[in-house]
């Protein structure tokens, strides 16, 4: 009996090794230890045996159980500890399932990032119209009467208004710097703010020239502040789109609306300043116009240009977005074309 | 505009020290923009001069000569050429090996090798001038002729390049012609001179600008001041056509023009020098001796001399006799009377004409000539003095014997000086540091500013180069003494802040959670399209035409109409897209317009009226499923971009939405946007096929932003929640909102699972599956409690709505 019992022991130990998932273990537990199995045979069969006999396989018999469970208890843990959740093999090199995402069209990403710095130095985000009139878009802006930006192969006048002439004469606005006056004409000074914005020309289109192209210009007027004071707009606006520091410089410029006006140029990022084919071997790539708010805009502010001074910047947000990704045409921005947007998360 | 160094320097001398480059820096940094430096030398590379030693015949062919020549390397060379015109001793035009020349003057250049002519091997060309760039300056006499140095009188010495012997040597600054714009001084090479002499703080050579004097009047009459302010005319008598002379040429070819001949060259020359335009009448063509500046009669005819015949309006300003046109003022000459080859007598004449008259009549004729681009920044009366005094010595310089016979200066208005004063205290401030006064009235000085100081003031003279609208104000003064510093010196300076109060732009942030809800949190990507919108898709959506806002002049004839619904580029989107994929979904957020009035900044300006909306749409297979998911994003919009939530209606149909699957979004009664299946017959307009489509559309401009965050918290359930789901037998007629009405009041929470029909369902009826929530606020619910409140929800179910258990 006591031989069988060992057997019993032995034949359980192997099982209980044997088994490589839980339920495999349960299903040996039950085997070993359950109503039908040998083992409770055996204790069943203590009644027919002499009573010393009886202890010693009595004895034995309890061993054996309580070994089995310490047995499958320990074998448990070790199959806890060692288990997987998946059964049968596994291949990781799989693609992970797609996150479902939209996105921001890229320029609208470009326009937030801006936002964020600039409300960071405490500017405000103002945005004009897209109509606007031949009053505000070039008149209170210091344009000369016969300045070519005028004409209709330029600027898109809407039917009817073409031959009329200031507030009656009514585009599309062919860029945004029309809305600073709205603006401080609204909030007066001191100001600073930003006001991005879509604005339309006139052109035959390629792959660098729009019709409809984004701009993002900012504007702050005070009293007593230099134009080297500009400098913080333009270099945030580059840090911002570029995540670090940018050189740029400022030479002279020309446009209706400032003055002293300026081209604002920044160190080319491909070969540092060292010249290559993308900055035409200058070092640098001109990147956006400012200047010193003319006192014609600002008397069209109302307000007195010997008391305020202000300084602008504009930038073109969809030659920054080309720059940033390598965008090589412009009017992908336009074309609605999922297999273009959906690169920019 | 192109700039030649060796132009520059006849007015000029710049340090010997400086490199073109930094030439080409600083103009740009301190002036205009130089876009290229170009060596002009650079493609006479290899091209030397060479003295021919003998001229041998060719063995094999007779037209062929072998020449020995001196190219001044250490030995002599053979080179076979065919030139008519080969003489020993004589210096001519050798193209080396390696140099690059166009064969016979036509094509693109070839690069040169050593080779074997009939036999006679050849160490590179000699040239004629049209091989070598040079048939501007050396016209060719016949076909074969090489050029001969010696015979043209250029002093040159063997192994020589020949740019240099022929005054090519030259370093070209092409300036962009934006960049000059405002500076109408800028446009010949005296006033860039001046600039230069300023940035490097050099000596100035001032030009003479005398006169003639003492020579009978010639009759000129101006009929319009304003549109000419001056206008002198000299005779100059016994003169005729021949070549100028090469350094002129030279010049001339520099800078970007072509010599003619010596009396136009001269007129060219000049508008090179100081941007003087002239032009020389052939004085015998003028009738009546007296010239007219007038206006034209419509109608009348001028043949210029670009071949071009123009039929003239009241508004062109013409130079005539008493008779004709003889020239479209400051524009270009007439083809029969200025300069012809048989001119023996010339009226030069050298005039102001005013800027807007020359723009409109340039852009009216498409006449963009030299003359014209320099007239339409607006020239200085003065400038005619240097004109005509520059003029009158080359004329006496080339035609020793020409006779100055008449003059006349009719100077009906003269550019005034302008004067402006500038306080030391505006400059310190506004540059942002002090400086010294010797340092800014050096500067104003260079520039041709009369400077005088008191009392912390600056009193300037503005040239009057400068006087004709480009400095007008104390900014523009201070512009010219910014940036002959140079802005790179000036130090960044920081923003001045206030911390009075924070930024709070509830409508601007609302604008931005709506897009980035749309595109993070229901997937959709963003797109912009255009404004002017292809009338296909107007059509498509139903969109009435008569309330939109047409373009005069559209990008495209079918492309006039302005948006006044985001829904037809949602069209356009979805045609384009629908081939690449089969599900997707987009956004767009942008104005619309619509016939009306709004004015926004003042009264007097009434434009459209502009709306701010929003559209979306979703395309794919399943009808059904896109309009919930439509619907979907719309019902969650409020929540998660925290404005004030909206209900649906069904009040008034959208153009565009099909028959049966359509909703309002209605804000306090008023319909502020509406969402719906599209058409099947919008779709099929917009050649949209296989696919169906949900859109959506609302003005932005009607949400009422919250000023901030409006999640509100609830306690947690102390006591479980127990979940029920329940699967009810209603009629058709039947709607969600009935059930949902009739037990919300009952339930923790409800939500609907599924609909369904099918046949287990009987006709006229549909199954509908819930899953709710109930609780007590006080204790655990018991199963009787939950028993007695389930069968109470049915009973309300049953008697409120009909509806059975399943």
């Amino acid at each position: 009996m006591l031989e069988k019992l060992e057997k019993i022991r032995e034949e359980g130990f192997r099982r209980i090794a044997e088994s490589t998932d839980p339920a495999m273990l349960e299903a040996v537990r039950k085997e070993l230890t359950g109503k039908k199995s040998s083992l409770q045979e055996v204790l069943k069969s203590l009644g027919g045996l002499d009573p010393d006999m009886r202890r010693s396989v009595g004895m034995k018999a309890n061993d054996v159980k309580n070994l089995f469970a310490e047995k499958i208890q320990t074998r448990q843990e070790e199959l806890i500890a060692g288990a997987s959740a998946v059964e049968g093999e596994i291949d990781l090199t799989l693609p992970g399932i797609e996150v479902s995402g939209g996105a921001l069209h890229p320029i609208t990403q470009m326009c937030y990032d801006l936002n964020d710095a600039f409300r960071s130095l405490g500017f405000e985000i103002y945005s004009e119209d897209d109509i606007s009139s031949e009053k505000y878009a070039f008149d209170n802006l210091n344009f000369a009467a016969d300045h070519p930006a005028r004409a209709s192969m330029d600027t898109y006048w809407l039917e009817g208004t073409e031959d009329k002439r200031g507030s009656d004469r009514l585009c599309l606005r062919p860029h945004l710097t029309g809305g600073s006056v709205r603006y401080l004409l609204e909030h007066g000074a001191p100001a600073r703010f930003v006001y991005p914005g879509r604005v339309y020309r006139n052109e035959t289109t390629d792959a660098r020239h729009e019709r409809a192209f984004f701009q993002y210009e900012a504007l702050i007027v005070d009293k007593d502040i230099s134009f080297s004071s500009g400098r913080v707009m333009i270099e945030a606006i580059l840090e911002k789109v570029f995540g670090r520091k940018v050189n740029v410089r400022m030479r002279e410029g020309f446009f209706p609306f400032t003055e002293p006006g300026y081209e604002i140029d920044m160190e080319c990022l491909l070969c540092g300043g060292k010249g290559c084919k993308a900055c035409n071997h200058a070092g640098w790539i001109e990147v956006m116009p400012g200047g010193v708010i003319h006192p014609n805009v600002l008397r069209a502010a109302n307000l007195d240009p010997d008391v305020w001074t202000g300084f602008y910047t504009n930038i073109g947000l969809d030659r920054m977005v080309m720059m940033r990704y390598g965008v090589d045409d412009v009017r992908l921005f336009h074309s609605a074309d999922l297999r273009f947007l959906r690169q920019f998360r | 505009m192109n700039i030649s160094m060796k132009f520059i320097s006849r007015y000029v001398d710049l340090p010997s020290d400086l490199t073109y480059d930094q030439i080409a820096y600083d103009l740009t940094m301190r002036t205009v923009e130089v876009e290229e430096v170009i060596d002009t030398a650079a493609k006479f590379h290899d091209i030397v001069v060479g003295e021919i030693k003998e001229v041998n015949a060719h063995p094999n062919a007779d037209a062929l000569k072998v020449c020995i020549v001196d190219v001044g390397e250490d030995d002599l060379k053979q080179i076979v050429c065919g030139g008519s015109n080969l003489t020993a001793g004589h210096k001519v035009c050798v193209a080396k090996p390696g140099s690059e020349v166009v064969w016979h003057g036509e094509g693109e250049p070839v690069k040169l090798k050593e080779t074997k002519l009939r036999g006679v091997s050849s160490y590179g060309m000699i040239c004629g001038s049209t091989e070598v760039y040079l048939a501007d300056i050396y016209p060719p006499q016949d076909e074969r002729e090489i050029v001969d140095f010696t015979d043209l009188g250029v002093e040159c010495e063997v192994g020589q390049c020949v740019a240099a012997a022929a005054g090519l040597d030259d370093v070209i600054l092409e300036i962009d012609n934006k960049s000059l714009s405002n500076r109408p001084d800028l446009w010949g090479h005296y006033g860039v001179a001046r600039e230069l002499a300023a940035i490097y703080k050099v000596p100035f050579n001032e030009l003479d600008s005398k006169l003639p004097e003492g020579l009978p009047e010639y009759p000129v009459v101006i009929e319009e001041p304003e549109r000419c302010n001056r206008f002198t005319a000299t005779k100059i008598d016994n003169v005729y056509v021949k070549e100028s002379p090469a350094w002129m040429k030279t010049l001339i070819t520099n800078a970007g023009m072509r010599p003619i001949n010596a009396l136009v060259d001269i007129t060219n020359f000049v508008l090179l020098a100081v941007g003087a335009p002239q032009h020389a009448y052939d004085s015998t063509h003028v009738e009546g001796e007296e010239i007219i500046v007038r206006l034209a009669e419509d109608g009348e005819k001028l043949l210029l001399l670009d071949e071009k015949d123009l039929e003239l309006t009241h508004d062109h300003l013409v130079i005539c006799d008493a008779k004709k046109p003889l020239n479209l003022a400051g524009i270009k000459g007439g083809k029969d009377d200025s300069v012809l080859d048989t001119t023996n007598s010339v009226i030069l004449e050298c005039a102001v004409f005013t800027a807007p008259g020359i723009r409109r009549t340039t852009a009216y004729f498409n006449e963009k000539t030299d003359s014209a681009l320099r007239y339409e920044k607006g020239i200085d009366t003065q400038r005619a003095d240097l004109g005509v005094a520059m003029a009158l010595s080359l004329f006496k310089e080339i035609y020793p014997d020409c006779v100055f016979s008449a003059f006349t200066d009719n100077y009906p208005v003269k550019t005034e000086n302008e004067v402006i004063d500038i306080t030391q205290e505006f400059l310190d401030t506004r540059l942002g540091e002090a400086i010294d006064r010797s340092e800014i009235e050096d500067i104003l000085t260079r520039l041709g500013y009369k400077v005088e100081f008191s009392d912390g003031t600056y009193h300037c003279t503005v040239p009057t180069w400068r006087s004709t609208g480009d400095v007008s104000i104390h900014d523009d003064i201070l512009g010219d003494i910014a940036r002959l510093i140079g802005y790179e010196y000036f130090k960044k300076q920081p923003l001045p802040v206030k911390f009075e109060e924070s930024i709070h732009q509830v409508e601007m942030d609302l604008a931005r959670r709506l897009r980035e809800y749309l595109a993070f949190r229901c997937c959709m990507n963003e797109i912009f399209t255009y404004p002017w919108i292809d009338e296909k898709y107007i059509n498509a959506a139903g969109v009435d035409f008569e309330k939109s806002v047409r373009l005069a002049t559209p990008p495209a004839p079918e492309l006039g109409y302005l948006r006044a619904s985001l829904i037809p580029g949602m069209l356009e989107t979805i045609e384009k897209n629908h081939r690449y994929f089969d599900e997707f979904s987009v956004f767009e957020a942008a104005q619309v317009f619509e016939k009306g009035e709004y004015s926004p900044s003042s009264e007097d300006e009434v434009l459209p009226v502009h709306k701010n909306m929003l559209s979306g749409a979703f395309a794919g297979k399943d009808a059904k499923t896109l309009f919930f998911k439509a619907k979907g994003v719309i019902e969650s919009m409020p929540g998660y971009c925290h404005f004030k939530p909206f209900t649906f209606k069904q009040k008034m149909k959208p153009s565009w939405a099909d028959e049966k699957v359509w909703l309002n979004i209605v804000e306090e009664g008023k319909i502020i946007g509406s969402l719906g299946l599209v058409s099947v017959q919008a779709l099929t307009d917009s050649g949209i096929k296989l696919i169906s489509a949900a859109a959506f559309e609302m003005d932005t401009a009607m949400l009422e932003p919250y000023p901030s965050r409006t999640n509100e918290f609830k306690h947690l359930p102390q006591y479980p929640l127990v979940e029920q789901d329940l699967s009810l037998l209603v009629d058709e007629s039947v709607e969600w909102a009935d059930i949902s009405e009739a037990i919300k009041y009952m339930v923790k929470d409800l939500k609907f699972v599924e609909e369904y029909r099918g046949k287990q369902i009987p006709a006229g009826k549909k199954s509908i599956m819930l899953s709710l929530k109930i609780g007590n606020d006080d204790s655990t619910m018991t199963s009787k409690q939950i028993e007695k409140k389930m069968n109470g929800i049915i009973k309300v179910l049953g008697k409120k709505c009909g509806a059975q258990l399943r």
